[in-house]
């Protein structure tokens, strides 16, 4: 490290690295220096003058947001000068603001509030009639009350620098400039609601949170979102049993404050009108409402009968359920129902990677490697639009430490605006087609893709170090092939290897396929695999949290019992529907795409629907069988989990006490016969998430003001 | 000597004590005749509250929940719902959909008068509130609000759909 430079500050010693910025070395010694327009992480601004200090030998006072430290700086926030100049500030920022504070959404954790309580003055001095603009709105998810902004631009710059959409700027001058939208009346952007979360006033609202509640009312549970695999983590506000917003302001989480539109709004599948609240039975050839305890018994007697009769079982497993349902599910179908046939949509070839890193260590890359390792090669993913944070983390990346960015895709990426090298390979998917943003289309083979890296082969020699994330166009071999490719660069290399959903990593650590047992050890026992099973004549059938039907195959099964949150293609086919609850009303478990494990808490409660783990645990129950299976509680279970799956030995306090521990899958052979034809990737974009996506008014709206422009 | 003094005093004593009788006796009387005469209140009177509406006729409430958060009973329940071009409650961008008070619980210190920025909740004169029902004694919005001012016309209300709540 270099030298530390020494200052005093309001008479402290002060050591900070040199250029480190005054108002963060005031930090370290637990002096506050008030800010609006700096925010960490972002470029600088020096628009609010709220940060005003004074210099000995400065003949002004200077912004602490710009000024590095310098060896012997005397530096004070304190005296009367001081004080007087952030009483002029708040008076200038309070002339056109309107007194909006009862009714604004930002009243009670407004930055603009607290500054005025702790710095202002006590009355206004400004008599004349404030500038009165109506408000604006900007797309289906973000408001602008222009005479409430106090033009700090961090709205801009999280837009342009984080997001890295650019869709927001200032036009006119003055006391009339206004945060307006760069294309004309409406945004173009990723709906990501970051800029209405960093607005320090209430000038920013969000369409979904607007005049629901105020901030104290609401109850903070912070848990994972359940959209894709990246594991953001979102901190729920509800009321009465009811999600108001998501936010992540406190920076807990591998995600730091970043959340994409499905993070931060799309929760309101919970409340869609379609939601299953009561079990449904086929009486006649129609599903019709049962009590709880009449549908497990139902199931009960029907899984006894068909074991009674030797006949056979398939199970399919869920993208979306907690590790803890899917072990139980897997022990269940294996030990109870004694069948392998056991399988789940697989969305990206983890298995390929994990057996072709075998024998190596800290080969998995984390989320967190995105932002730290010095160079990252993107191929195929559309990485903005299908994987948000991961693209963010890349971003920052680039932007705090000038990080080398490879992008390898199809069609233009966002990281093309700032990669070293962009190839382009295979067919592009047509960019002016607003639905690309629910499924980006571009595709190439894995061949192109390898000779693509060839190509940049020296280039990438010379980095010190690499991450390498793929999609789903590498399966099987291919994986292998390119996992040789970055062993022969010479240079540390890590992997990550992109699947869709909240917990498609987890369904295939906890077994969810034919060939493996938990923790990828061979199951023996040849089994059916997910087309096979809808294919063949098996007795039951059991489907939790998965929509294979969709494609309107035709069911052969005897029975088909499913588990689900909404009426789906398969649930209508169903004999028995058991309605589930979502992963924001229940607790347990989930491994992100990373392979970091992190907790889910309940939130809140929606009547008639229970956690898939309880209704197996029912039915288990119901069966006479719940002995051998242990008890359906998610702590419980998770405990088993720790114990006997490699690699989930993760320390129970880190992620009982919010946190994320990578798991480390297996190390060594995975001993099966890959099967690359298996594995397809759904490719949702930022407005589409399977089938939760189909339930979210939000993501519809968005979609929809998309595609009527 | 003494005896005389004691029984001077204790003359000018009932003269004292009757003196007050009579004046009494002549001055109007202040008794209150409640229940069979309406009770009569100093104007500052903490009774049940009234939630007031503007000249408009309007709701003056636009569901801050600073009289919830200033309550030291805890008794005030309220939900938000914003103003629409077709609902349109209150004066400003956000009206109370539910507004409860539980009597149950109310100390009627009026901090929450004191907390209301748009004077939208007050102390009424109400007192009679006792109940042999607890459950009566939540009071919703509608039991509270004042009525619609003579003269005022609060604009048309055609609410979106009356079976949603
Ligand atoms: S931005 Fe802050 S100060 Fe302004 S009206 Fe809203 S809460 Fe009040
Ligand atoms: S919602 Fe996100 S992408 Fe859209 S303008 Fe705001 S910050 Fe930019
Ligand atoms: S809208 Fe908010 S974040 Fe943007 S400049 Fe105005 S006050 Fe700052
Ligand atoms: S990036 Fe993925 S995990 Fe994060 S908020 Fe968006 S959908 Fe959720
Ligand atoms: S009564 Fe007054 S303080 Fe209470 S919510 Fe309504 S406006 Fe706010
Ligand atoms: S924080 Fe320094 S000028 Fe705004």
């Amino acid at each position: 490290m270099a030298d530390l430079v020494k200052l005093t500050i309001d008479g402290r010693e002060v050591q900070a690295a040199p250029g480190t910025l005054v108002i963060d070395a005031a930090k370290t010694v637990g002096i506050e220096i008030p800010a609006f327009c700096y925010y960490e992480g972002l470029s600088l601004a020096a628009a609010c003058r709220m940060c005003l200090v004074e210099v000995e030998k400065m003949p002004k006072m200077m912004t602490a947001c710009t000024l590095p430290v310098a060896e012997g700086m005397v530096v004070r926030t304190e005296t009367p000068q001081v004080k007087a100049a952030r009483k002029g500030t708040l008076e200038f920022l309070l002339t056109n603001h309107p007194l909006d504070c009862p009714v604004c959404d930002k009243g009670g954790e407004c930055e603009l509030q607290d500054m005025v309580f702790r710095y202002g003055a006590g009355e206004s001095r400004y008599n004349e009639t404030k500038i009165h603009v109506p408000e604006k709105q900007y797309s289906p998810v973000v408001f602008f009350d222009a005479p409430r902004c106090i033009l700090c631009f961090r709205c801009i710059r999280t837009c342009n620098e984080g997001m890295g959409v650019g869709a927001l700027g200032v036009i006119n001058r003055g006391a009339v400039s206004e945060i307006a939208p760069s294309s004309g009346d409406h945004l173009e952007c990723d709906e990501c609601g970051a800029c209405i979360d960093i607005c320090p006033v209430g000038a920013l609202t969000s369409g979904t949170y607007r005049y629901q509640t105020r901030p104290w009312e609401m109850t903070h549970v912070a848990t994972i979102c359940t959209h894709c695999a990246d594991g953001c983590k979102t901190t729920l506000g509800t009321r009465n049993d009811r999600i108001i917003r998501g936010n992540n302001r406190d920076r807990s989480g591998i995600n730091g404050e970043f959340l994409c539109i499905k993070g931060r709004y799309a929760f309101d599948f919970y409340d869609a009108g379609e939601r299953l609240q009561a079990p449904l039975a086929r009486v006649n050839g129609k599903l019709e409402e049962v009590s709880w305890s009449e549908a497990l018994l139902l199931v009960a007697k029907r899984f006894n009968q068909v074991l009674a009769d030797g006949g056979s079982f398939g199970v399919i497993g869920s993208n979306h359920t907690s590790n803890e349902e899917n072990y139980y599910l897997q022990k269940f179908a294996r030990e109870v129902l004694r069948t392998s046939h056991i399988d789940h949509h697989r969305t990206g070839d983890v298995v390929a990677l994990v057996d072709a890193l075998s024998g190596q260590t800290g080969k998995l890359a984390t989320v967190a490697d995105l932002y730290e390792r010095k160079a990252v090669v993107v191929l195929g993913a559309d990485l903005s639009l299908e994987h948000p944070l991961l693209s963010n983390q890349i971003r920052a990346n680039w932007r705090h430490h000038q990080a080398h960015v490879y992008a390898v895709s199809a069609g233009t990426v966002r990281e093309d605006k700032y990669a070293v090298a962009s190839v382009r390979v295979g067919n592009a998917a047509e960019t002016s087609d607003p639905s690309r943003f629910a499924h980006p289309q571009g595709k190439a083979s894995a061949a192109e893709y390898l000779a693509a890296l060839e190509q940049l082969r020296d280039k990438l020699k010379a980095e010190p170090e690499l991450v390498m994330l793929f999609d789903d166009s590498f399966k099987g071999g291919d994986v292998r092939k390119l996992v040789e490719f970055g062993e022969s660069l010479g240079i540390p290399v890590k992997y990550i290897g992109l699947v869709d959903y909240s917990n498609s990593r987890g369904a295939i650590d906890m077994g969810l396929t034919p060939e493996l047992l938990p923790g990828y050890k061979a199951s023996g026992q040849p089994g059916l695999h997910l087309e096979e099973m809808l294919a063949a004549e098996l007795s039951a059938l059991w489907v939790v949290g998965a929509n294979p039907f969709q494609s309107g195959a035709a069911r052969k099964a005897g029975f088909l019992v499913v588990q689900d949150m909404f009426l789906t293609e398969t649930a209508a086919l169903a004999d028995v529907v058991l309605p589930a609850a979502s992963a924001y009303e229940k607790n347990g478990t989930v491994t992100n795409v990373t392979g970091e494990v992190q907790k889910l808490k309940h939130a809140i409660n929606t009547m008639g629907a229970k956690p898939d783990l309880e209704i197996m645990g029912f039915i288990a129950r119901e069966m006479g069988v719940a002995g051998s299976l242990g008890p359906w509680i998610p702590d419980a279970v998770f405990d088993e989990i720790r114990k006997n799956v490699r690699g989930y030995e993760v320390p129970a306090p880190v992620i009982a006490t919010g946190g994320a521990a990578q798991t480390a899958p297996v190390n060594g052979r995975v001993p099966v016969e890959l099967r690359p034809d298996l594995v397809h990737s759904d490719h949702n974009g930022l407005f589409a998430s399977g089938t939760l996506g189909r339930y979210s008014k939000v993501l519809h709206t968005v979609l929809e003001s998309r595609l009527s422009r | 000597m003494a005896n005389k003094i004691d029984i001077l005093g204790s003359a000018a004593a009932i003269a004292k004590g009757m003196g007050v009788t009579f004046k009494e006796m002549l001055s109007p009387t202040v008794t209150e005749y409640y229940p069979d005469e309406p009770a009569k209140f100093e104007e500052r009177f903490r009774g049940v509250h009234v939630l007031q509406r503007d000249l408009n006729g309007m709701e003056k409430c636009v569901a801050c929940f600073l009289c919830a958060a200033a309550c030291p009973a805890n008794c005030i329940y309220i939900e938000a719902a914003e103003n629409t071009e077709q609902v349109r409650i209150s004066g400003g961008e956000r009206y109370a959909k539910v507004y409860n008070i539980d009597y149950n619980r109310c100390i009627f210190c009026g901090y929450c008068v004191e907390a209301c920025p748009t004077d939208a909740i007050t102390h009424g004169h109400g007192f009679e509130a006792a109940s042999y029902n607890t459950s009566t004694l939540i009071k919703r919005k509608e039991d509270m609000l004042a009525p619609i001012p003579p003269g005022a016309h609060p604009p048309v209300v055609t609410p979106a759909s009356p079976a949603a709540h």
